[in-house]
């Protein structure tokens, strides 16, 4: 078990994958990390030295992911709706922003659009 | 037989109606066909086939209700609901391969087959039987000191076919014998071969670097060899920025510790007889002027502390004289590095794969910008099944190789090619160039023979065989004389 940014994965896990599963870190930033840290693509957790996962620790912690990153999101959602843009309305309705028709078919903006977006 | 057009919503599989009342009892007339898709049994033979008890299931809960037309039709009556009270069925799986044991079966080197037959009257491989212009065409069994080297470094393949016989045993064909001559020429005059092996398809590149690898040991050879170039290359190993070298150069510690490994395994009594001559003071452990190599190498244990080791024994085993024996440093599968390789720098670029240390002190001797010190030879394989396309390369081998006579034209640079590489270029310039070709009859015969003594090959072997087997071997490219006279079953 390897701990990153106090998060505990699996031996067996690759490191690319773990620094994937951080919201708002996907596989570009992930190679860049990797690469930054001189990781080959195919390391797992488990022949990840310990000093390299304190330095991914730190590395991640300065950056905007997880709840930082969707604090961005809802801060912008915010504005929008406090200037009172039609987008920012549509958003706190949980309705389809872009023009989409409204017939059927918006589980995704039912799911994702809201005022205090998680995900 | 044709099957009947079929009604659309009931979805079952081309039924056999118009057969269903001679031949098929009611019963079985909806069983699904669950074969495969493509078989070349007939339908009705295949619904004939399936058995009874098998045919009894859907009959019971769900299509007892449901009923037939007159034309096969199956209209649903009340839909069933499966599984409703059934309790969870515990299916035993049986235990996963653990990790990485599937890797291994994939990639076991078997080297006997108990049911073959022995052959009598083989004599062994030896120093002296490689540079003998007489053993031409014959084969030989490996020693079984010999055999345990090669395993440690690596020299079998899992897709030669070792495993069909009851003894490793080479067949010594005219290059063997050139290849042999020429590397202890080479190193008796203390210099470097540098050659490239290449050659078409299966014809028997590796199987040459094996028996050129073979005399190295027999000579008492300090043996490097790299089974796989890929490996070094595809970022599936460690790798770390070296400090202090411009350009930056990468180690690979994991890989260095596999070298080193196989060092140890291989050349044991060679590294424990040589003495060091200069001290160490990068290591952690101490090891004062004149402690063996054998204890230095022994050293590396884990990935983290092998490079200084493999440093230190590669500078050691670089000391001109002191008793170093010749090295022969070798490579199969050439192509992999002379690219970029799979490794970024911490920059995010791509590193070519000359800027890797392991690989850099490969080309170095290959092109001619190092000497080994003592002699030696530095040989790479070229491969033709696994090989990137590398422009290059097989620009560079094609110009040597009609440098030799091998072709008649050189080729020539692509004026708008891309892909071509300057490094590479540059490295191999200078090289030498073996090509592969096939084997004479005279070769194959012997070849044959020993197949036919092995119990695997069940006909006479006379002149027509051979012929024959020559010919549709692709003129007597050897890995297709086994293809189709032993692996007929697999092919």
């Amino acid at each position: 078990m390897v701990f990153i940014l106090g998060v505990n994965f699996h031996e067996q896990k690759l490191v690319k994958k773990a620094l994937e599963s951080f919201y708002a870190l996907g596989p570009q930033t992930a190679d860049r990390i990797l690469a930054k840290y001189s990781i080959h693509p195919r390391m797992k957790m488990a022949s990840l030295p310990q000093r390299t996962a304190t330095a991914l620790t730190a590395e991640l912690s300065s950056m905007t992911i997880e709840n930082d990153a969707r604090k961005v999101i809802q801060d912008n959602i915010k504005r929008l709706r406090d200037i009172g843009t039609y987008r920012g309305r549509r958003h706190a309705m949980g309705l389809p922003v872009r023009g989409q028709r409204t017939r059927n078919q918006i589980q995704t903006a039912r799911k994702l659009n809201k005022v205090e977006r998680r995900g | 037989m044709m099957a009947v057009p079929n009604c659309l919503r009931c979805l079952v599989r081309p039924s056999t109606t118009s057969i269903t009342t001679s031949v098929i009892p009611q019963s079985q007339r909806i069983v699904p066909i669950l074969a495969a898709p493509f078989s070349t049994t007939s339908s009705v033979q295949k619904a004939g086939m399936q058995p009874r008890k098998k045919a009894g299931i859907p009959g019971k809960g769900s299509l007892s209700r449901a009923q037939i037309g007159p034309n096969g039709h199956i209209r649903a009556g009340k839909k069933m609901q499966l599984g409703k009270f059934k309790k969870a069925k515990n299916i035993e799986r049986g235990k996963a391969p653990a990790p990485g044991e599937r890797k291994a079966f994939r990639k076991r080197v078997l080297l006997s087959n108990d049911n073959a037959l022995p052959v009598t009257g083989l004599e062994e491989l030896s120093a002296q039987g490689l540079l003998d212009a007489s053993n031409v065409g014959r084969m030989v069994a490996l020693p079984n000191e010999l055999v345990d080297q090669l395993r440690a470094v690596e020299a079998f393949k899992p897709t030669q076919s070792w495993g069909m016989f009851r003894q490793p045993s080479v067949l010594l064909r005219k290059e063997s014998v050139e290849l042999a001559k020429k590397m202890t020429e080479t190193a008796g005059r203390g210099e470097t071969l540098k050659l490239v092996i290449s050659g078409d398809k299966l014809v028997g590149k590796s199987m040459l670097l094996l028996q050129a690898i073979s005399n190295a040991f027999l000579n008492n050879w300090i043996v490097f060899h790299v089974p796989e170039g890929q490996e070094l290359t595809n970022a599936s190993t460690d790798y770390a920025p070296i400090p202090d070298t411009k350009p930056t150069q990468y180690s690979q510690q994991a890989y260095g510790l596999r070298l080193l490994q196989a060092l140890r395994k291989a050349n044991a009594s060679i590294l424990a007889e040589l003495r060091t001559v200069n001290p160490h003071p990068e290591l952690v452990q101490h090891f004062p002027v004149g402690s063996s190599l054998l204890q230095l190498a022994n050293a590396a244990r884990e990935p983290d502390s092998a490079w200084p080791i493999f440093n230190a024994v590669w500078s050691e085993l670089m000391v001109k004289g002191n008793g170093r024996p010749p090295i022969l440093f070798s490579v199969d599968g050439l192509a992999h590095i002379m690219k970029m390789s799979e490794y970024r720098s911490p920059a995010f670029e791509i590193i070519h794969a000359h800027d890797l240390a392991l690989v850099n002190h490969f080309v170095e001797f290959l092109a001619g910008n190092k000497k080994l010190p003592n002699g030696g030879a530095v040989i790479a394989a070229t491969a033709r099944s696994n090989a990137p396309r590398n422009p290059s390369m097989e620009l560079m081998v094609g110009r040597r190789e009609a440098e030799l006579g091998y072709a008649e034209e050189k080729p020539v640079k692509e004026p708008y090619g891309k892909g071509y590489d300057e490094r590479v270029e540059k490295a191999l310039e200078k090289v030498d160039v073996l090509k592969l070709r096939s084997v004479s009859r005279t070769e194959a015969r012997s070849l044959m023979e020993y197949w036919a003594a092995s119990g695997l090959l069940r006909t006479a072997v006379d002149e027509k065989t051979v012929s024959e087997k020559w010919m549709i071997g692709g003129n007597g490219n050897l890995g297709e004389m086994e293809r189709v006279s032993l692996l007929t079953m697999r092919y």
